[in-house]
């Protein structure tokens, strides 16, 4: 194997635990979802905003 | 298969286009999401959420499926193959993370944007923005961008094994 391949799979594996520990520590709540107000579900999408969609 | 130069030149041409295309789109929406972080404006933070919804379903992802699609052409089609280097093999998987992620936030992103949309939506001025995926995407996008111009030395096991029978083939 490449030493550049090598290198580059030491540092991904670097970053990728370094996102697992934040996440761990931050609670795993993350990107747009945690601002709406069902809690934060990935996909969720809030009772408010699923009434206004039915007529 | 080995393309033609005609259709291989067809190919390249479109899959630069859709990865090029694809890294600007993507800044664009940095810059929809920015301004939804900075933004005290409801009226901006909920005009900046659609446009990062219409961006993203309507410019990001066609343009990942096409960098996708192209690209595993290119690879299929060509003497690079998909297997045989590692930098066609890391960026075929990076591609696909990009794709699969891209597509999980694009999901929450429409789910906020119908927030957005609603026109009692109280809770506008907390939307905020997510500059994670996109920036995370922006650097990933730019490391295989680097894998396809660079094309670092390296066969994979496979590339190595397919190189000895081509060998042993030609022996007299």
């Amino acid at each position: 194997m490449p030493r550049w391949v090598k290198v580059s799979g030491i540092v991904t594996l670097v970053l990728v635990l370094l996102v697992v520990i934040v996440m761990l520590v931050t609670g795993g709540n993350h990107g747009p979802s945690r601002h709406m107000p069902s809690g934060g579900g990935d996909t969720q999408i809030s009772p408010l905003v699923q009434g206004a969609r039915i007529p | 298969m080995i393309m033609t130069p005609g259709l291989r030149k067809l190919a390249l041409t479109v899959h630069l286009a859709a990865s090029a295309g694809w890294i600007g789109a993507v800044i664009a929406y940095l810059a929809l999401n920015v301004s939804a972080i900075v933004s005290q404006d409801v009226q901006t933070v909920r005009a900046a959420w659609i446009g990062m919804e219409l961006t993203g379903w309507y410019a990001i992802v066609p343009l990942a499926f096409g960098s996708l699609l192209t690209g595993l052409l290119m690879s299929l089609g060509t003497q690079w193959g998909l297997f045989r280097h590692y930098w066609v093999f890391i960026t075929l998987g990076l591609t696909l993370f990009c794709t699969v992620i891209l597509l999980a936030h694009m999901r929450t992103a429409s789910a906020v944007a119908s927030m957005a949309r609603d026109p009692d939506g109280a809770q506008l001025g907390h939307l905020g923005g997510d500059l994670l995926h996109p920036g995370v995407g922006l650097a990933v996008l730019l490391v295989i961008m680097s894998l396809n111009v660079y094309k670092q030395r390296g066969l994979t096991p496979c590339g190595w094994r397919e190189l000895y029978e081509a060998r042993q083939l030609t022996k007299p």
